[in-house]
Formats: C-alpha cells, sequence, structure tokens
C-alpha cells in the first residue's frame, strides 16, 4: 500500500514538473482534423500539415513516391507560380521545409504571427491542387537522385539502415527507406504522379496542427475560410496490413564497403509502439545507451574500449518496428570480440533484474527527456499532430510519461527475455574492402 | 443538442464579424482563392531581458530567466584567442574532453554516474564548461562543474583512451567526404601552422603527455576570461547566489593573448584536390579567408550579401541556380563567418561527378554577377524579409537574449545593439550590398577544394593558374601539388632564411669579388666555365674548351659585349637587364629595381622534402622564375624558369646539389642543369673571395 502511495505521489511530482500544453481539436466536415495550441511568448506561429502517407503506403515497384512529394509539393499549385511556394514564405519573413519517414509526411511553415493567413492559403493550396506537372517531376527527379547520392552513398556506412531495413522486413513495406529506388522514380509516370496525390493529398488523410501566437477563434474562421472549400478524397487510401514474422530465426550478413573501421548492427524486432511492452523495450534502450553512464557505453567503450561508440535506440513506427543496436569497432578490434561483448549487455538485462538505484536514474532520465522535449512551437504542433495520427490522442503530449512510469523493473527484465533474443534478430557486419577504398 | 451549439457559435461568428472596424465578407460566397492574403500589422519584436553582473573575481554572470519549461542551462566560456598547437596538435581539445574525465575526489566513471542519475548533461571544452538540468537538480550539477573545472585531475589512462579513441577516428573521418572538405577548407585558408589550419594526425596525438594538458589548464582556465551564462527556469538572484557559491572562490592569472598575421591573399585560384575513393559526388567548397569580425562596420551589409547569394533558404541566387534551375545539387549554400582572429568565406554544393565542373562555373558566376550588378529593389527586400523573420524566429529561444548579452559585453556594442538591429537591417542599400560583394566577393583570387571521384581531377585543372592542382590526402596531408604558406612567412623571410643559411648577410655585403670556377662534361668533352663578379655590378663570364673560349660575356655595369666562338653577338637591352641581375648576388632585396616582384607561392613536396616556391613575377605579373628553398635548412635547392625564345618557351631546371664553405660562407657545389632537354652536371672546383682582379677584365671594347 506504502508503494502505490509513493508512486501516485512521484506521479503527481512528474505533473507538476511537466508543462501542461493545452489545445482544442475539432474536425472539418471534409474529414480534415483540426489543432490548435495557443502560445504568445513569441511572435511566431507553426502552420503545419501532417498527411499521413509516408514510403509504407508505396507499392513495390514505385518506391520513393512519398518523398518525392514532399519535394514536388513545393513546385507550386493552380494559384502559386512555380517556385513561388518558398517565395510567398520567405518573403513574409517565414522558414519552410517537409520531412518523410515510413509513415508520414511534415510539411511546415514558420510564420510571423502576422502573416498566420498567407501561411493557411498556401497550405490549402497544396492541398487543393497543387501543380504535379513535367518540368516539376523532371527537376525534382534529378534533386532527389542528388539527395540520394549526398545522404546514402557519398555517406559513410551510408547504407547502413536502408540494409538493417532489408534483412528485417521480408513482408512488410518498411523493407524499403523513404528515399526509395532511383529506377522506381525513373520508371514512374507523370500519371502514376497524379494517383498519388489524389488519393492521399487530401484532407481525410490530414491534420492541420498550429501553434503559437494566434487566437484560436479567429483562426478557426481562417480555417474554414481556406480549407472548409476542399473536397474530401474519393479514393480508398491503402495502408498496409501485413504483419512481419518475427522471432524467425537469426539473419546474419556481411556487407563490404570502402569504410576502414568495421561496424556491427543489430535489428530486433520490437512490439508496437503505444504498446505496454513497447514503453519497456524503449526504456531498455535507454538503460543500455543514453549518457555516458549508460551500460553499453560504460563496458564497451569507456572499460574494455572495443568500440568508438555503442549504443541501441528505438526506431519506433506505426507498425511494429525495431530496436537497432549499433557497434563501431574501436581500431584493430575484432567485430566479433565487439559482438560478443553486446550480446553480454543484452544477457545481462535478461538475467539481472535492475537495481532500485539504477531503475531510479532510468526514470530520472526519462522524466527530464520528457519535459524537455517541447520547446518550440514547430515541435509542439509536429507531436500534437503525430500523437493524434497514431494514437488517436493528442493528449498524449502530457500524459504519456504516465505510461512510462507504469513500467516495473521486471517489465523491462521480461521484455529484454521476450524481444532481445538471436531467434528474434539480424546481425550485419559492415567490413572494410581494401579494393574499394583504394584510389 | 448539436443543432444549438452550431447555432451558437454562428451566433458568435456573426459578432466577431460585425465589429465595426472589420469589413463583411459576404456569407457563403466562393472564395477567390488567386487573392493572395495580406498580412495583419506586424507584431512588436521582443528581445527578452538579461541580467549580466560580474563576480569578485573577475567572472561574468549573465542570466536569462525564462520559466516555459523547468529546466536551465549553465555554460561557463572563456574567451581565449587560438593557439598553435605545431607537432602537438589535440592537445588542447583533449585537455578540455579530460576535464570532465576524473577530479582530485571522482574518477570519470562516478561523474558519468552523477549526471545521469539527475537526468542532465555535463559536457567540457577547451574553452567551457556547460550542462543542464531539470531546475530541481540545479544545486547537483553545479556542484559537479564546479568539481570539473576547479580539480580536474586529467589521469593518464583516460588520456591514453582517448588518444586512442582519437586515432581511430581519423582513420574513420577520412571516408566522409564532408569532414575532409571542412579540413582541407581550414588547411589552404590559413595553411597548416596557423591555429585554424592545423590539424590532428596521428603523429601529433603521440606527442601528447599528461602535462601538456595540465599546462594549458594552469595558463587559461581562469575567471579573469570566463563568462557564465544561465538560461531558464530560475530567477537573476538565485542565478547569482549560485554563481557565487559554485565559482566566486575560482581565482586564476591573467590570460596570454597572441595574434596571427592574416593569410596572404590569393593571386589567382587556385583548385585543391582530393580524391574520395568511389566517390559519386563531388563536395566543392569555394573559399578564402575574410578580414570580417562582428565589430566590422559592413558585417551586416556582407551579411545581407551572404544571404542573397547563398545563405539559406530556396530563395538565395545558388540554390535557384544550382538547384532548381540546373538540377546539380540537393543544396548550394555559402556563409560568410565573422571571426575575432580572421573571418571566412565559403561557397559550395555537393553535386553528381559529371557536373562538377559545370557547378564550379556556375558558383564563380554568381559571386562575380554580385561584384559587378547592384542588387534589384525586390531582391533586396526579399533577403530584408528573411533576415527579420530568422531574427525574430531565434528569439523563441531564450539562449538567443543570452547570445546577444554576451556579444554585447565581448565586443563593447551598444547597448542597444539588438534593439536597433532591424532598424540597421532596413537601412541597407543595394549600394552597400554591391560594395561589400567587391571588397569580400573574390571570384578571381579563391581556393576551389574539390573532394570527389579522381576521374574529374583533369577537368579541375583549367580552374587554376598554370593547371596546376594541389593535391590532399584524405587524412589532411599533402599528396601533390602547392600547400599555401603559413601566417607570418613571406617572400622576405624565405630570402632572409637563405641568406643566413648561407653564413649571414653580413658575410656576403663584404664580398668585393668573386671568382667560381668550374667544370662540366659535354659528350665527353671537358668545359671549363669561369665566373668573375665584382661589386655586385660587373660581371664576366667565360666559357672555354682546352685552350679554345667558345663564349665570352663582359659587362661593367653599363655595357655588354657577348662574343661566341670569337664572333661579337647582338646584345638587346633584355640581355643587359639579366647580365644586370645576374652580378647581383643581393638580387632577391631589389627585384621591384629591376620590373620584377617576388611571390611566395607556398610550399609543395619535392623529393621528399618541403621546400617553398619563391616565384618571380615579371611586369605583367607572369612567373618567369621559380626558386625552391628547402623549409627546414633554408637553402636554395633548385630554380626553374622560363623564358620566350623565338621558338616558343624554353623550360629550364637546375638543382643545387653538394654544398662548399668558403671564407665562412656556404656555396654550391654541384650544378645539376635541365636545359633544352640535356641534363649537365657542372662542378664549382674553386672558389676565390676578394682575390686580385684585374680592371681590363670588365673592359668591353
Amino acid at each position: 500500500m506504502k508503494k502505490v502511495i509513493l508512486f501516485v505521489a512521484l506521479l503527481s511530482t512528474f505533473a507538476a514538473q511537466a508543462q501542461n500544453i493545452k489545445f482544442i481539436e475539432y474536425d472539418l466536415p471534409n474529414g480534415l482534423h483540426v489543432i490548435l495550441h495557443e502560445d504568445h511568448s513569441t511572435p511566431i506561429v507553426a502552420v503545419t500539415v501532417l498527411y499521413h502517407v509516408g514510403s509504407k503506403n508505396e507499392q513495390v515497384g514505385r518506391t520513393g513516391m512519398a518523398h518525392f512529394f514532399e519535394h514536388l509539393l513545393f513546385e507550386g499549385s493552380d494559384n502559386i507560380g512555380r517556385g513561388e511556394y518558398a517565395k510567398y514564405v520567405e518573403n513574409a519573413g517565414g522558414g519552410l521545409n517537409a520531412n518523410t519517414t515510413q509513415d508520414r509526411t511534415f510539411y511546415y511553415d514558420l510564420m510571423p504571427s502576422n502573416q498566420l493567413e498567407l501561411g493557411l492559403w498556401l497550405e490549402s493550396e497544396r492541398m487543393l491542387h497543387a501543380k504535379v506537372e513535367n518540368k516539376g517531376i523532371e527537376t525534382q527527379r534529378e534533386v532527389v537522385k542528388e539527395e540520394k547520392r549526398m545522404r546514402y552513398d557519398n555517406q559513410p556506412y551510408g547504407n547502413l539502415l536502408p540494409e538493417a531495413l532489408k534483412h528485417a522486413y521480408k513482408k512488410h513495406p518498411y523493407a524499403w527507406s523513404p528515399i526509395g529506388s532511383m529506377e522506381d522514380l525513373n520508371a514512374a509516370k507523370d500519371e502514376d504522379f497524379v494517383n498519388f496525390y489524389k488519393t492521399f493529398y487530401v484532407p481525410n488523410n490530414a491534420v492541420l496542427s498550429i501553434a503559437g501566437d494566434m487566437n484560436v477563434e479567429e483562426t478557426k474562421k481562417l480555417i474554414a475560410k481556406y480549407f472548409s472549400d476542399i473536397p474530401k478524397g474519393t479514393n480508398a487510401i491503402p495502408r498496409p496490413t501485413v504483419k512481419e514474422d518475427i522471432n524467425t530465426g537469426e539473419v546474419r550478413d556481411t556487407i563490404y564497403g570502402k569504410d576502414e573501421l568495421a561496424m556491427i548492427v543489430q535489428a530486433y524486432h520490437i512490439p508496437a509502439q503505444g504498446t505496454p511492452e513497447f514503453y519497456a523495450v524503449d526504456m531498455l534502450n535507454t538503460l543500455l545507451s543514453n549518457g555516458e553512464s549508460s551500460r553499453l557505453n560504460r563496458s564497451m567503450v569507456e572499460e574494455q574500449q572495443l568500440s568508438l561508440y555503442c549504443g541501441a535506440f528505438t526506431f519506433n513506427l506505426e507498425d511494429p518496428g525495431l530496436t537497432l543496436a549499433f557497434g563501431l569497432t574501436n581500431m584493430g578490434v575484432d567485430p566479433k570480440t565487439l559482438e560478443d561483448g553486446m550480446n553480454k549487455e543484452f544477457d545481462k538485462v535478461k538475467e539481472e533484474l535492475i537495481t532500485e538505484k539504477e531503475f531510479e536514474k532510468l526514470r530520472n532520465q526519462i522524466e527530464s527527456n520528457f519535459v524537455s522535449g517541447n520547446s518550440t512551437v514547430a515541435g509542439i504542433a509536429e507531436s500534437l499532430a503525430n500523437y493524434h495520427t497514431y494514437y488517436g490522442n493528442a493528449n498524449l503530449i502530457n500524459t504519456e510519461i504516465e505510461r512510462y512510469m507504469k513500467v516495473t523493473r521486471e517489465d523491462l527484465r521480461n521484455a529484454a527475455r521476450k524481444y532481445y533474443i538471436p531467434e528474434n534478430r539480424v546481425v550485419l557486419y559492415f567490413l572494410n574492402d581494401p579494393k574499394l577504398s583504394a584510389n | 443538442m448539436k443543432f444549438i451549439y452550431t447555432l451558437l457559435a454562428a451566433l458568435l461568428v456573426s459578432t466577431a464579424i460585425a465589429q465595426p472596424s472589420k469589413k463583411t465578407a459576404p456569407k457563403q460566397a466562393p472564395l477567390d482563392r488567386s487573392i493572395v492574403p495580406q498580412p495583419a500589422p506586424a507584431p512588436k519584436i521582443q528581445i527578452g531581458k538579461a541580467t549580466v553582473n560580474k563576480l569578485d573575481n573577475g567572472m561574468k554572470v549573465i542570466v536569462v530567466e525564462n520559466h516555459k519549461l523547468p529546466n536551465v542551462t549553465y555554460s561557463l566560456s572563456l574567451n581565449l584567442t587560438p593557439i598553435a598547437e605545431g607537432n602537438k596538435a589535440g592537445y588542447i581539445s583533449i585537455a578540455g574532453d579530460l576535464l570532465s574525465a576524473g577530479t582530485d575526489t571522482k574518477t570519470k566513471a562516478q561523474i558519468d554516474e552523477s549526471i545521469d542519475f539527475i537526468g542532465g548533461s555535463l559536457s567540457t571544452s577547451a574553452s567551457s564548461v556547460s550542462g543542464s538540468c531539470l531546475s530541481k537538480h540545479s544545486e547537483t550539477l553545479l556542484g559537479l562543474m564546479q568539481d570539473v573545472l576547479l580539480h580536474p585531475s586529467f589521469p593518464i589512462d583516460e588520456l591514453e583512451k582517448t588518444r586512442k579513441q582519437m586515432i581511430s577516428g581519423l582513420t574513420s573521418e577520412k571516408t566522409d567526404p564532408n569532414s575532409v572538405s571542412d579540413k582541407i577548407g581550414n588547411v589552404v585558408r590559413y595553411g597548416a601552422r596557423h591555429p585554424y589550419g592545423e590539424f590532428v594526425t596521428e603523429n601529433t596525438l603521440n606527442n601528447i603527455t599528461r602535462e601538456d594538458l595540465l599546462g594549458y589548464y594552469q595558463t587559461y582556465f581562469s575567471p579573469s576570461v570566463a563568462t557564465l551564462v544561465i538560461v531558464g527556469d530560475v530567477t537573476p538572484e538565485q542565478a547569482f547566489a549560485q554563481a557565487n557559491k559554485y565559482f566566486g572562490a575560482w581565482t586564476g592569472n591573467a590570460v596570454p593573448v597572441r595574434t596571427y598575421p592574416a593569410p596572404a591573399e590569393l593571386k589567382a585560384n587556385q583548385v585543391a584536390f582530393v580524391a574520395m575513393p568511389g566517390a559519386v559526388q563531388s563536395v566543392i567548397d569555394v573559399t578564402y579567408a575574410v578580414p570580417l569580425n562582428i565589430t566590422s562596420s559592413d558585417y551586416l551589409a556582407a551579411t545581407v550579401l551572404n544571404n542573397i547569394l547563398g545563405g539559406s533558404g530556396f530563395q538565395t541566387r545558388l540554390m535557384q541556380n544550382l538547384r532548381e534551375d540546373k538540377a546539380y545539387t540537393y543544396g548550394a549554400y555559402s556563409s560568410m563567418v565573422p571571426d575575432d582572429v580572421i573571418g571566412n568565406f565559403s561557397a559550395g554544393a555537393s553535386v553528381r561527378n559529371d557536373v562538377s565542373d559545370s557547378a564550379i562555373v556556375q558558383l564563380l558566376f554568381e559571386m562575380d554577377r554580385l561584384c559587378n550588378e547592384a542588387v534589384s529593389a525586390e531582391t533586396l527586400k526579399s533577403a530584408k524579409s528573411i533576415m527579420s523573420g530568422a531574427f525574430a524566429r531565434r528569439l523563441e529561444n531564450a539562449g538567443t537574449v543570452a547570445q546577444f548579452a554576451y556579444n554585447i559585453s565581448k565586443y563593447n556594442l551598444p547597448p542597444d545593439y539588438y534593439e536597433t538591429y532591424l532598424e540597421r537591417l532596413n537601412a541597407i542599400t543595394a549600394e552597400d550590398v554591391l560594395a561589400a560583394a567587391k571588397k569580400y566577393l573574390k571570384p578571381n583570387n579563391c581556393y576551389i577544394s574539390v573532394v570527389g571521384n579522381k576521374d574529374i581531377l583533369d577537368k579541375l585543372k583549367p580552374f587554376s593558374k598554370n593547371g596546376e592542382v594541389m593535391q590532399f590526402n584524405t587524412d589532411g596531408t599533402v599528396s601533390k601539388g602547392i600547400i599555401p604558406p603559413p601566417a607570418g612567412v613571406s617572400a622576405a623571410t624565405v630570402v632572409e632564411a637563405y641568406y643566413a643559411a648561407n653564413g649571414g648577410k653580413d658575410k656576403f655585403k663584404k664580398v668585393k669579388s668573386m671568382k667560381q670556377e668550374g667544370k662540366m662534361s659535354v659528350q665527353g668533352t671537358s668545359i671549363n666555365i669561369e665566373t668573375l663578379t665584382f661589386d655586385n655590378k660587373m660581371l664576366r663570364v667565360e666559357v672555354s674548351m682546352g685552350p679554345m673560349k667558345l663564349s665570352t660575356q663582359i659587362f661593367d655595369g653599363t655595357n655588354l659585349v657577348m662574343k661566341s666562338m670569337g664572333k661579337e653577338a647582338p646584345v638587346a637591352p633584355a640581355d643587359i637587364l639579366k647580365a644586370k641581375m645576374e652580378a647581383d648576388f643581393f638580387l632577391r632585396d631589389h627585384m621591384a629595381d629591376f620590373g620584377y616582384s617576388l611571390n611566395l607561392a607556398g610550399s609543395i613536396m619535392r623529393n621528399e622534402k618541403e621546400v617553398y616556391m619563391l616565384e618571380t613575377l615579371n611586369e605583367k605579373k607572369k612567373v618567369v622564375k621559380t626558386e625552391y628553398f628547402d623549409k627546414a635548412s633554408g637553402q636554395l635547392v633548385s630554380t626553374y624558369s622560363v623564358e620566350e625564345g623565338p621558338e616558343g618557351a624554353v623550360t629550364s631546371e637546375t638543382n643545387f646539389k653538394d654544398f662548399m664553405t668558403v671564407d665562412g660562407m656556404i656555396f654550391p657545389k654541384t650544378i645539376q642543369i635541365n636545359a633544352g632537354g640535356q641534363a649537365l652536371d657542372m662542378t664549382i672546383e674553386k672558389i676565390t673571395i676578394n682575390g686580385k682582379v684585374s680592371k681590363k677584365a670588365f673592359k668591353v671594347d
């Protein structure tokens, strides 16, 4: 009983420390979900739109489409000339960009607060009738190829994530990365792009999330003005239903490249985000990797000096994602020695219950990360949209920490025993091929 | 029920739009989407308040109170001039890292454990100690910061661990084209001896001792140069009390200040290339050092200029040209970085291999265009909007206000410097931007650094003067080509070092006459060469084979006679000038008298030795001769010259090999000459200083 009281007391401490982010939300008749958070501390407002489309909505043979749209939708609309989208925002003193993941595409305009209406007009134009035309497609195809060369092909270990995903997913579309394949992009016809736009870029597949220096009532009116006449999408929105099999046996592979230090990557299948087990796994990764005193860093980097960098991270996705563990070998270290060392740390969390003291540290770290997480209006707008889209509960921005605080020491050990086992993982060695690193 | 809410909402809406000041839009009218919404009245940009104070020990404290989140950041930084580390490059940054790797009472593991226990962060560098945490844990954090600042122990095993990690890190950096590009940019801009240009190698890391770290800490960590910035969930009163409690007892000495000569400006464009195995893109960086700092009167104009060229966003000239128009790249950017010692300019992009040269052309074109054409009113307005917007957005971060206060205090700026920023920005004219462009953009005096596939090298040569490309290895060391001279080394210092290497200038000044008798073998025949100089003004050269005189050259200081096989040869004014120069041992001290100038091009690896390249330029600034001086000894080791002859340019190379000492002065003994496809070795058999010289020797008729 005493324990329970203590626990409740702890919870209220968290409630007291975390900022309480107030917001309102509603749907327009066309299905557009709207979230508004008012904050007058700086005269700026983040106008953001999340489209619930990412690389997992793509078809085999047409990968890279979602990310390609992230580029294409800056090209203009019926009322915005080619190349003028950014001009409107920047000349108004705003900043803009977008990003694409496996699960969603997120656009944002960070405007001076007196330019809120311009931001809404721009985003509504993008949603209603963006220019999906040959000229823009051809230009952006080349730009995206350069992006792929820069971010992947010309980067040290640039193929790491694509290879990990390819090996971990045999059925699910998480097998490919958002950047997709350049052959697919080359093969895509103009009408493929138009169909993609008509299917996914519709109000009933979007969240308009606005945070910052604005008045909620005024903003609601402006939203109605610009977004209410956008018709609801009529195409069915395809979402993958396929479930990846887990615990199917360890997959091992070696990939040769020009990087000289060997890198080990382990990918473990983990439960879907939002489930109690997911929080346990995420906390395990914090225990293993957050801070200099974290277990993998302390043992592999500091004490045994086998590695330059070692950690395990939650790659959380809408459908079940992965824990990705990395180990970059120190000079002259056999990658197998490092892998054995990492596995010992995984075994330890399976065998021994963590101490009360370490558990307290872990909870402190989770609290600190959670509380410090929402420091900008753009970040708040994005978190609200994410929580709504993935969990149907935007208020998790304030309360998700409670789910972490429910995790017990036993839960941690149980999650490790269930998920951090060889049958549930991919192990990749990235090794040097001297032929590739010679001129 | 729902009906009532809808009705209520409609009522509320009509109330709101019935305000007298507002125009009523006709209800339900279709929206004319072609109308671009106009902005509401501009919001007032308010810069938060910073409180500045000073502790008794001289440490400044800046506090910005912000309770939005329950956390607080403490950043203690030292205002130091950079230090050249020489053959121990890396020791300063290791000293910084190791501050938090052990104290008199705590091991690194204990420090790490304590900071992670409160979910905070702590980081140290060669000029800072900073940390952040939830405000409820701030006393724990400050205790740790105090301990690492005042009682670091620099454990030897932590040094060894870091050394090993850094050596591994060097291996890993070599395959990152952006790291390599940054490194080469620094080397070419500042020279490998400047604190900004020197870099860490396995050798320099192996030279570092624990005493180096301690020495650095004891000399430079002092409250007299420290500022503590506190931002977050804390009141100024609490913050100052904390500063006093944890850092008030800290003492230290006055800290040495250093200055560095500015790197020499390039005479022409120079390509620097690094071959990156398997590269599918070239990382291009057009760069050079610029004398720009925050207090420069045209700093703001230069910033506007950079924003138009490639500062940030999609509308810049580089982005529009290289990405949106030509699709060469994912992004093209430029930067104009002010710095207390020396600033830098940089413009570049990552582009696919086969457009590397085209991309360079466009980068230089856009720089050149800004130097020649004033920007339009629209362009200027848009750049100002972008900058004002960015300024306002930065204020969302409370740390920005602290940064402003820090700059005002460090640079002694007017207290309203940032309050008047938007006003000053607005006052910048197209003429100001043009003037800044002419001053700071150097499309014809820049380094063009390219990290890319070896196959593109040939395409880069035309961008360099003489087609010479400086080539570097991926670890930053020179593989081929010219390294720019380090700061403090000039043509004059190289020439002085040369005199010193040969016995000193004073000794040579006492030389009145000098006779050199040499011998060489041409196709089996022995030829004698006798050279006589007098008073640095007269010259006589006699070439003979046995008793037969092949040629004679007599110069009396004014007139010249040249005889070949007994016949007089015509004398051109250029021959007289050449004779004058040859007679003059101190020629390099007064090149201008002859219409020439000296230029120190830099250094180069030659026969596994680093040598300085001293160029002789004619009036048209064309290189006619290049002399190579050994960097270590100062000695002249070879010369390379180009002479325009009737059948085109004739090049000749002379190498000086063995040396001999005569009356305390050093002279070359073996002179190897490669000219017109022939290689000849001349041996100097005898040198006579201040011997008897007959006046007849220089009689010209």
